[in-house]
């Protein structure tokens, strides 16, 4: 019996990690090596290159030389949607400073309803069309908002998952732009993965 | 005595396995149905039984604004069965900490679609098949995730009068 336990957890381990090699190696036929998971604090975030909703091409590191707070979001997202007149405020009043933010829409719908839902939320920043390859490159984003903050060397400094209040993501943003009197708040969400949004639920 | 360790070590290997698979994903099952029976020229309420993981919510079938995707079940039934009306429930209101005036509606734990199913009169007795599918979109209570679709079926006894 005993040798039965030991072949039973022998096949079961073999599975595991014929599971495992399978998902990586799919990964990597299609994308390449996955770049970015767990803690991706001073990691270099990878380059892309997308198209714009004007149809322009925009690479990251067109932007090397200044702080660049990179948002993946989409229509369907409320919390999204609440953030982003606040990054369009960040880019007006840091934008002189070196500040550059760039959404990455994750919809598959069309990018004119891409373009109106921006508009209407007040975008001041370009919009640039989300890939699978992008996603993956970034870790796989399927929670959405999630937000890296880069810095001017291309160093991601910070990445939250989910909604924060306004102060955090300006501190995060500070942090990007090198002018950020650290009190450990910041990198202490990054290390947990930055899942501190919060929700009230109430009749009506 | 063995026993229970092989179910442990399955258990504990189970959870290693999924944990290999990626990060949590929403997810929404649908409780088995059994014994729907519809007479011939006649028709059945059934209700379609649903259940959300603790820590989500999704959208109601009517959402409070147009850019929300809302929880849709489409089905596919075969003759002679049909599927008269589709209820969903009323969705609650919930807002984000951050944004108290945007109101959402959502279903949350458990939630129930009702349908009317009908057979005509000259229905041939027997079971058919009725299937389709429940689209959805989660949120947590900071996040969203992508809309999904999980499969719906269940069997139909038409009887003869």
């Amino acid at each position: 019996m005993q040798r039965n336990v030991v072949v039973f957890v022998t096949l079961v381990v073999v599975i595991m990690g014929m599971l495992t090699a399978g998902n990586y190696l799919d990964r990597r036929r299609k994308h390449g090596p996955i770049k970015l998971v767990g803690d991706v604090r001073n990691v270099p975030a990878p380059d892309f290159e997308l198209s714009a909703l004007d149809g322009r091409k925009v690479k990251l590191s067109d932007f090397r030389g200044q702080a660049v707070l990179l948002n993946f979001w989409a229509t369907w997202c409320p919390p999204c949607k609440i953030e982003m007149p606040w990054f369009a405020d960040l880019q007006k009043q840091y934008g002189k400073d070196g500040l550059v933010v760039l959404g990455v829409a994750m919809d598959d719908t069309d990018s004119a309803k891409i373009a109106e839902f921006a508009h209407e939320a007040g975008v001041n920043y370009p919009i640039l069309l989300g890939t699978d390859r992008v996603s993956d490159d970034y870790g796989d984003v399927r929670s959405l908002p999630t937000t890296f903050y880069i810095d001017r060397k291309g160093i991601i400094v910070a990445k939250v998952v989910g909604l924060l209040d306004r102060e955090e993501i300006e501190d995060d943003a500070r942090k990007a732009l090198g002018n950020y009197k650290s009190d450990g708040a910041p990198a202490s969400r990054a290390a947990a993965g930055g899942k501190t949004g919060q929700a009230e639920a109430g009749a009506e | 005595m063995k026993r229970p360790l092989l179910a442990l070590i399955t258990l504990v290997c189970c959870g290693l396995v999924a944990a290999q698979t990626g990060d949590k994903q929403p997810s929404v099952i649908m409780a088995p149905v059994s014994n729907v029976q519809l007479h011939a020229d006649g028709s059945a309420d059934l209700a379609l039984d649903f259940r959300i993981d603790p820590e989500f919510h999704i959208n109601s079938n009517k959402p409070k604004a147009d850019y929300l995707i809302p929880t849709v079940l489409t089905l596919n039934p075969s003759e002679p069965v049909m599927v008269a009306d589709i209820k969903y429930p009323t969705g609650e209101d919930m807002s984000f900490a951050f944004s108290p005036n945007e109101k959402l509606s959502v279903y949350s734990g458990d939630f129930s679609i009702n349908l009317v199913l009908k057979a005509p009169v000259n229905a041939a007795a027997g079971t058919y098949l009725v299937s389709g599918k429940l689209r959805f979109q989660a949120c947590d209570r900071s996040a969203c995730y992508p809309p999904r679709s999980i499969p719906v079926q269940f069997q139909v006894a038409v009887i003869k009068k």
